[in-house]
């Protein structure tokens, strides 16, 4: 199985010193990474540190702060991609990109500190990401001498934080990232707790099933192969199978897939993830979404979205363009319902005007005939990011189809 | 294992978006494993043939073994194969001794500099992977550089659920990198898999063999005995040696390798 984590958490509570703990532990290091981080410490007269194992950017180790997003993937019973992701306010475009995969979270707060803003914001973002499982790290034990008291406020913080945007079933380990407790090796230190380590919590994580739904095809391209003209995208959910009757969306065309075409070769059946090509008995274009005729994708004209703004100012009645699968769409903010605090995940006001950098809302979208889901439904077809001026400035995902 | 299927299908995804979204893209193949890989998967994105042309720097530098490899490939997959090369560089005998970040720089990045200038590729593919370098692990999808080849990497676009940011401005070009995702262990049992032809240096003779091609004073074979995928699949899944550790512009100093790739380095 291969599982996709992203470790977030407040600047400086540890979350590179984490997961640089982690693979020296567990061995996988190439002997190599070891020699080029004692040559950074010899040029730049530093200590070791486990963060170094992550941080690559000279200007990342000089000033000891994460800042943009890393993968490493990492064997344990499990394949897991690690991504670590910047803990301070303005990289959280970058948090965002490497967190949009990830299929759980690790959220790692200082013991010393307890819970702080970038905690509280990324636990919002992962909840609105809908990660579904987060593991609470307490980190830095050993700065509160391995006391159960100091784990137990911080974990009681924490925990009212993640029920209140409904995580349930959260699971707190103690740990040292830097002196290893409960990382990878389970601690001596800290004998009131009998619970897991975090490796092991990792290993015993099961993901949810993917249950069968409708079909999505979402279309890239056409190309002329040979003498037919081959339809290519890829299947966002459900089955497609030779012979099925499609409908595609917003054009409205009804047509047979006659072939599904793989190189080389046919296949008789395509599912979820699929880049395929389908040989169609009429054209469709880019942008374009199909679906069976029962349970067919349905164009929209207004939609309501949770959206976390990156980028400037959203006002009520500014255009954006708007992109959900292949579909690039002109759109307006016909309303902003309520201005959110992406800190706190609570309502600023209600009928607002407009919104800021870093800030989330409720918008109602006006916009040409779109295929977009429910989020909790179709995840794939149930995000989308806004443009402007061609830069991804904002993100979100979709509450209701229809307004 | 990762799934090699998801995998593939990830890559021929982004390669259809790369078509779809660019006025005038190209892939490099620097005729190694990972760009041959990068290939084969362009192809099968395009049922066989790929639409668009195939660059290969060349330093000069390169084993003869890697010149053969190519023009081999290049005739059996009825490849559009353009040469790019830094001749003036090369004329006044620019060499890895010169200082191997100028030697990089100038007969990769400002061979293929001059080239775009002279064809107007708006979109290169790139087949970098993010285990081979902690730098190349902080890339994106879709990665800009400016008329000057910088990479900004400070502020790289946000990039979510495959919503790759376009191009700003004139002048610039975008980095592709649809097997970022893929690990090197991925490649080779890929390879396997697909029964992707491959450089015949990849394999071990009399104990060594390469892990990584590059220019010929700047590449050293490891020590190995594997003489066949299998076997190569089976070191990878044991070693500790790192993939690069053949390559000598990574390390000659620290941050080497981010200050080449701030300038356009691939």
């Amino acid at each position: 199985m291969n599982v996709s984590v992203v470790i977030v958490g407040h600047i400086d509570h540890g979350k590179s010193t984490l997961i640089g703990r982690l693979l020296y532990d567990s061995e996988v290091l190439p002997e190599e990474k070891l020699a080029e981080i004692q040559k950074v410490i010899e040029e730049y007269k530093k200590r070791f540190e486990f963060a170094y194992f992550l941080d690559s950017y000279e200007e990342e180790l000089k000033e000891e702060r994460t800042i943009d997003t890393t993968r490493v993937l990492f064997k344990g019973k499990n394949y897991y991609t690690i991504v670590d992701v910047p803990g301070h306010r303005e990289f959280i475009k970058n948090m965002l990109s490497g967190a949009s995969h990830a299929q759980v979270g690790i959220l790692v707060v200082s013991a010393p500190n307890g819970v702080e803003e970038q905690t509280r914001r990324h636990t919002f973002l992962l909840h609105m990401l809908g990660i579904k499982q987060i593991v609470a790290a307490i980190n830095k034990m050993d700065l509160m001498d391995y006391e159960e008291n100091a784990f137990q406020k911080v974990k009681e913080e924490t925990s009212q934080l993640a029920s209140s945007l409904g995580y349930a079933d959260v699971k707190f380990i103690p740990i040292s990232a830097l002196e290893g407790d409960n990382v990878y090796k389970p601690s001596g230190r800290m004998e009131w707790y009998q619970g897991p380590t975090l490796i092991q919590v990792l290993d015993e994580i099961e993901l949810e099933e993917v249950s069968e739904k409708p079909l999505r095809f979402v279309v890239q391209d056409t190309y002329p192969v040979d003498s037919e003209k081959v339809t290519v995208g890829r299947v966002e959910s459900g089955t497609l199978r030779k012979g099925d009757e499609l409908l595609f969306q917003p054009s409205g065309v009804r047509t047979k897939a006659e072939k599904i075409k793989v190189s080389p070769g046919e296949v008789d059946e395509a599912r979820l993830g699929d880049s395929i090509g389908i040989v169609l008995d009429s054209e469709v274009g880019r942008g374009n979404v199909a679906g069976h005729l029962v349970n067919a994708p349905t164009p929209t004209e207004s939609f309501l979205g949770e959206v976390v703004l990156l980028e400037g100012r959203l006002r009520q009645g500014d255009t954006v363009e708007l992109k959900c699968g292949t579909r690039r769409t002109r759109c307006l903010v016909q309303g902003i319902r309520e201005r959110i605090s992406s800190e706190t995940g609570e309502v600023m006001g209600k009928n607002a005007e407009q919104i800021g950098q870093n800030e989330a809302a409720t918008i109602v979208f006006e916009t040409e005939p779109l295929v977009v889901e429910k989020f909790s439904d179709i995840p794939e077809l149930g995000r989308f990011v806004l443009v402007r001026e061609g830069r991804n400035v904002g993100a979100g995902v979709v509450l209701e189809t229809r307004v | 294992m990762l799934d090699l299927k998801d995998l593939e299908n990830r890559t021929i995804y982004i390669v259809r978006e790369t078509y779809a979204e660019f006025k005038k893209p190209a892939v490099l193949w620097s005729v190694g494993k990972d760009s041959t890989t990068m290939l084969w998967l362009c192809r099968k994105a395009f049922f066989g043939k790929i639409p668009f042309p195939v660059i290969h720097i060349d330093t000069g530098y390169k084993f003869k073994q890697m010149y053969e490899f190519r023009d081999k490939i290049a005739r059996e997959w009825g490849l559009d194969l353009l040469v790019a090369r830094n001749e003036e560089a090369l004329k006044a005998g620019l060499n890895p001794e010169d200082g191997k970040l100028d030697c990089c720089t100038r007969l990769k990045t400002e061979a293929l500099k001059m080239f775009l200038e002279k064809h107007g590729f708006d979109a290169l593919i790139l087949a970098i992977r993010r285990d081979e370098h902690g730098i190349r692990a902080k890339e994106r999808y879709f990665s800009p550089r400016d008329e000057d080849f910088k990479w900004d990497y400070k502020d790289q676009p946000l990039e979510m659920w495959d919503q790759f940011q376009g191009l700003i401005g004139e002048g610039s070009h975008m980095r592709i990198h649809p097997i970022l995702h893929w690990r090197e262990l991925d490649v080779w049992e890929y390879v396997k898999m697909e029964g992707i032809p491959i450089n015949p240096m990849y394999l071990a003779r009399n104990g060594k063999r390469y892990r990584s091609l590059g220019c010929e004073p700047c590449t050293s074979p490891i020590e190995s005995n594997a003489s066949n995928i299998d076997e190569i699949v089976e070191e990878l899944r044991t070693t500790k040696v790192a993939e690069r550790s053949g390559r000598a512009q990574d390390k000659e100093r620290a941050f080497t390798m981010q200050k080449l790739r701030a300038l356009g380095y691939m």
